[in-house]
């Protein structure tokens, strides 16, 4: 990384920004650990190989995607099928990527690549919760990048140990929900404006309304009927 | 489920996981969004993640539960109160954790 200056005394450094990135993430760990764990039992018990299961994990790095795709796959769905279910239930990703898009804009094709496959929920909430409350933060990237990179580490753990120990472990314990409330986390502190709690409470009820619609498109529905909820109630308290 | 299907169905999926994830990030600058669409997505955050939450909570056993009887909402709500009270995730995760396990074994599920 080509450092223009000398850095002074004290400054941030991007050694110390990808550490807060990964001190940052380090909470999320029983959230991530159970969500692995779980993915990896479901992976085996629908039928998917020791090894084609962990190759999914690390190849594909994609948790409700895989999820998602598993029933189809123990169908024998055609493979078109099978990669468009995964492209919708990661269409968020796509949303994801326009706002993360202009921090990583100066960089290499390839780290771009690399940054943009690395992203996932919490890693997100975390890296747009740092642009919008410390705006002039220098080395947000190697930020992203430390969180992001123990992200993934943290998930494949817990998705291998999951696929060799599928028969010990219940899937009667509920352990998913740990990932869910580590969401829960994330979005409360962001719910302090009330246009953002007005399109979350939108997106919520959307969300649970939709839940039957085909290739989890209620998750995409209710995301852009949040944000058209929020943007509302923001334009009308600046009139 | 293994042979030559599974490892073409892996490819499709981490061929999709490689579109959504970097995809917009490779498009360069062929690819122009426009100045309001990034302005209103600042609320696509929240937005995402109460989508992804909500239904966890209340689904309960696979079908529509929102009564005082479904653990799993019970404990999304004493995880948002531990959150508030605590502002930590750990605390947060733990507290919903333990309500929704003694919910779930009070109510002998």
């Amino acid at each position: 990384m080509p450092e223009t200056s000398v850095i002074p005394p004290g400054a941030v450094t991007p050694r110390d920004a990808f550490r807060r990135g990964v001190r940052e993430l380090l909470p999320a760990t029983p959230g991530i650990f159970a969500w692995g764990l779980v993915t990896g039992v479901a992976m085996v018990k629908s039928g998917l190989g020791v090894f084609e299961a962990t190759a999914l994990s690390l190849i594909a790095y994609a948790g409700s995607a895989q999820l998602a795709a598993l029933p189809l796959m123990a169908a024998f769905a055609p493979i078109w099928l099978v990669t468009l279910t995964a492209v919708v239930v990661n269409l968020r990703f796509v949303v994801y990527s326009v706002i993360t898009r202009p921090h990583f804009a100066h960089l290499p094709a390839r780290q771009r690549a690399v940054l943009g496959f690395l992203v996932g929920d919490i890693m997100f909430a975390r890296f747009s919760a740092l642009i919008e409350n410390e705006p002039e933060y220098p080395h947000r990237v190697a930020y992203y990048f430390g969180g992001a990179s123990a992200n993934w580490v943290i998930w494949q753990i817990s998705s291998i140990v999951g696929i060799f120990a599928a028969t010990t472990i219940p899937t009667s314990w509920g352990l998913e929900l740990a990932g869910t409330l580590t969401l829960v986390a994330l979005l409360v502190p962001l719910c302090r404006q009330r246009p953002v709690l007005a399109g979350a409470l939108v997106a919520a009820a959307t969300s649970i309304a939709a839940h039957d619609l085909p290739l989890r498109l209620g998750l995409l529905l209710a995301i852009v009927l949040g944000v058209v909820t929020a943007v509302a109630i923001d334009r009308r308290g600046v009139a | 489920m293994t042979g030559a299907y599974v490892w073409i169905a892996i490819l499709g999926i981490t061929l999709a996981t490689v579109l959504t994830r970097a995809g917009v990030h490779l498009a360069g600058r062929r690819l122009q969004v426009p100045p309001n669409i990034e302005a209103l997505l600042r609320f696509a955050p929240a937005c995402a993640l109460a989508a992804i939450i909500a239904p966890d909570l209340v689904y309960f056993d696979g079908a529509l539960d929102l009564s005082a009887a479904n653990p799993r909402l019970l404990g999304g709500l004493a995880a948002v109160i531990f959150f508030a009270a605590t502002r930590s995730m750990i605390a947060t995760v733990s507290g919903g954790m333990a309500v929704f396990w003694l919910v779930r074994a009070w109510l002998g599920l």
